[in-house]
């Protein structure tokens, strides 16, 4: 199978901090991926080292055939990746509209892909023309995730979209997420292991700085070892 | 009308806080004439569009990049100056164009040379060679720009003086000085020098950041082959034209002028800044405090620039004649009669009125406080710069290359400002200490308005300029306190302190300014 990311051995440093100690993984083509680990294991730091936003300073980030480590990040999610950080992100000041717009990277893209998205998240189209500081958690959760769907991306990176949401919330996120990844590659950070594993076809264990464990969704639910090891839940 | 009701319970403070100011604006009515309060307000208005002016664009340049762009008071200065050799010597600023067009020509070339030097696989240049490049090129450009021809002026000789040419002008007289002539021979000598100098610069530039980064797209070497091309037939025909142009613009009167001045100005000021941003500023975004020192040092350094061209002593910047006529039906009685007669003042509710410092340049304020508004919430840039004011890490994660956007910030808030200089010029004179006053002023009026906040720029900067106002008439009049058997009449030192007291309370009871937000 086709990987449309591939990091290798990619270490990164934020000021003197060692970060990011040797991180290798591959993201197959049309799938979802989790990234899993403890908390400050290093997994939001490995999306923002692929987009540039804390740039590698070892290692080759490979995206879509091209290396991308070292470019700065406007050029790196103009090749078609999109960015839904763990703190959303939503642009306050601007209406759910001008959220999407701005996401524009041709002329008429919100318009192309309206349906798609309001057809994922059929509330924001309702609140179009709120503030992004008007809506709650869970709309702006939908928001940041429709935001990235606004440009034709190849590649969406995900940070623990259910964090501090309502179970209702969740499940439709969880929905929504299943949905859009018939259209696109999706790599995801995801601390709710069960919703993880309703996800993911692919996993990746971070620990400390480190990819120690890759893999298929399905055999990772049989290793109660390594659950137990690395993530300490049953 | 329920929404209303809801926003301003919402902003209890902020509410209190403006009913407050105007409830004590209204009250000085008390112990005034109404004619001195009504001219007082004006001008109250006229001193908060200047300030604005410079605050707004102080404003987004620290909101969008975190930059305390503490030359923007020299900016503002500069900008006046420059509005004063459009306005006051037009032959000079043509003879001045050619040059500065050929070398914007030979800087534009350097994506060109960046994808040339990616083709030939140049790389491993080393330190050095760049910087021996860029040498070599200022001293071809040097070489070209001194025996280029220039009318100019000489400060040092009383008779060719800046001063000299502005009082002229205030007595109606445009006689400009003999236009200075080269041989043709060596004129084309002059002009290739400056071409190929500022090409030379370029291609430093472009090897030096050959180290860092892949080369240029072939289209924009191609874009920039093209507006090479263009800025150098721009220059040519300027100077092929220079002679009917110049009686034109002598011809055109102040008026047209000033408008000419105005434009000249802010693009000469917008140019400045994204200069500064992208050759200066750029380089330090990740250590502030260099910054700081950055543009203290190019303020002091831009007004030593400025008295060595243009001389030491305040110079005269007379109105444009649209606003500068006496008697034959004036002072009108209305302000539509003022404009159709060109009077210099006229009667607004019983009060004389100068239409020029009290009238235009309050209109210029609003005017672009609308336009720049209008851009803010209605274009593409403007949802970019407001998104950037936020967060500007993913604003470049949604693939927005936003270190243009910051130079774009940068030229508008500068441009802003040198309009400013051009627009209080005729009104306070032209001199090289014009902007520091008002850098402090625009500064106090952000802390009270909310740093980062548009419509807290223009809150503020409102307030500062009528407390400054109210402040000088007292002066004059003197203000009947309680407890005091004589009025009590404030020195001008008050009218600073006046502002940064206001600033004070404001800053008590609302930290952030009365629009700004909690962070």
């Amino acid at each position: 199978m086709d990987n449309l990311l591939q990091m290798r051995d990619v270490q990164t440093f934020i000021g003197q901090f060692h970060i990011l100690q040797g991180v290798s993984l591959n993201v197959p083509k049309g799938t979802i991926t989790v990234l899993l680990g403890r908390n400050g294991a290093g997994k939001t730091t490995t999306l923002k080292t692929i987009l540039g936003l804390t740039p590698p300073r070892y290692g080759q980030v490979i995206f879509d055939g091209e290396e991308i480590q070292g470019r700065r990040t406007y050029e790196i999610a103009a090749l078609g990746i999109g960015f839904v950080p763990d703190y959303r992100a939503i642009f306050r000041d601007l209406t759910v509209e001008e959220n999407l717009q701005i996401a524009e990277r041709k002329k008429g893209d919100l318009q192309r892909k309206a349906d798609f998205i309001f057809g994922l998240f059929p509330d924001l189209k309702r609140l179009i023309k709120l503030r992004g500081n008007q809506l709650s958690g869970g709309q702006q959760q939908m928001l940041a995730i429709a935001r990235a769907l606004v440009a034709d991306n190849k590649l969406l990176l995900i940070d623990e979209p259910t964090e501090g949401l309502a179970p209702v919330i969740i499940e439709q996120m969880i929905a929504a997420i299943q949905k859009l990844s018939t259209e696109t590659t999706v790599l995801l950070v995801e601390q709710n292991f069960i919703v993880a594993s309703q996800l993911a076809q692919y996993y990746v264990i971070i620990e400390e700085g480190r990819s120690v464990k890759s893999g298929l969704m399905t055999d990772l639910l049989k290793d109660d070892a390594t659950i137990q090891r690395y993530l300490g839940t049953a | 009308m329920e929404n209303i009701i809801q926003t301003l319970r919402k902003n209890r403070s902020q509410t209190i806080m403006l009913a407050t100011l105007v409830v004590l604006f209204l009250s000085t009515l008390q112990g005034m004439e109404p004619n001195d309060w009504v001219i007082t307000v004006l001008r109250g208005l006229a001193v908060a569009s200047v300030t604005f002016l410079v605050a707004s664009g102080f404003s987004l340049i620290f909101g969008l990049m975190d930059v305390l762009n503490l030359a923007h008071g020299t900016l503002f200065m500069i900008g006046a100056y420059v509005g004063w050799t459009a306005y006051v010597r037009p032959d000079t600023m043509l003879d001045l164009a050619t040059p500065f067009a050929l070398f914007i020509a030979g800087l534009v070339l350097a994506p060109l040379w960046g994808n040339l030097l990616a083709r030939a696989r140049v790389s491993n240049v080393g330190h050095i060679l760049p910087w021996v490049i860029i040498i070599l090129g200022l001293v071809v450009l040097a070489f070209g720009l001194t025996r280029y021809p220039i009318t100019a002026w000489d400060p040092a000789v009383y008779d060719k003086s800046p001063v000299v040419f502005g009082v002229k002008l205030d007595l109606g007289q445009t006689d400009l000085p003999a236009p200075v002539t080269a041989e043709s021979a060596q004129i084309v000598l002059a002009m290739v020098g400056i071409l190929a100098g500022s090409a030379l610069v370029a291609l430093g530039i472009a090897l030096s950041a050959m180290r860092q980064r892949r080369a240029a797209p072939a289209r924009a070497a191609w874009k920039a082959l093209g507006l090479a091309l263009g800025l150098s037939i721009l220059g040519l025909v300027l100077h092929l034209w220079n002679d009917a142009l110049t009686a034109s613009l002598v011809a055109a009167g102040t008026t047209w002028r000033f408008f000419l001045a105005m434009i000249v100005a802010t693009l000469v000021g917008a140019g400045l800044g994204a200069l500064m941003e992208s050759t200066l500023i750029r380089p330090l975004y990740v250590r502030p405090i260099y910054q700081l020192m950055l543009t203290l040092g190019l303020g002091v350094i831009g007004r030593e620039v400025v008295i060595a061209i243009w001389g030491r002593t305040q110079m005269q910047m007379p109105k444009p004649a649209l606003f500068n006529t006496i008697g034959k039906g004036c002072p009108a009685q209305t302000l539509w009669d003022a404009l159709a007669n060109q009077c210099s003042t006229f009667y607004f509710m019983e009060t004389r009125v100068r239409t020029y410092n009290e009238v235009f340049v309050f209109v210029m304020g609003v005017v672009v406080l609308i336009a720049v508004w209008m851009l803010l919430q209605r274009t593409r840039i403007g949802m970019i710069i407001r998104a950037g004011v936020q967060d500007r890490a993913m604003v470049e994660a949604l693939g927005i290359n936003v270190r243009q956007v910051f130079t774009f910030v940068f030229a508008l808030g500068v441009g802003l400002a040198a309009l400013g200089g051009v627009l209080a010029g005729p009104a306070m004179g032209v001199s090289d200490d014009m902007g520091e006053g008002l850098l402090l002023s625009a500064l106090i009026a952000l802390a009270i308005g909310g740093l980062t906040s548009f419509p807290g720029a223009a809150a503020g900067s409102l307030l500062v300029g009528l407390l400054q106002q109210f402040i000088v008439k007292y002066g004059q009049i003197g203000i009947a306190l309680p407890f005091l058997a004589q009025p009590f009449k404030p020195t001008p030192p008050l009218v600073p302190a006046s502002t940064l007291l206001l600033m004070v309370i404001v800053l008590l009871i609302m930290p952030n300014g009365l629009f700004g937000r909690k962070e």
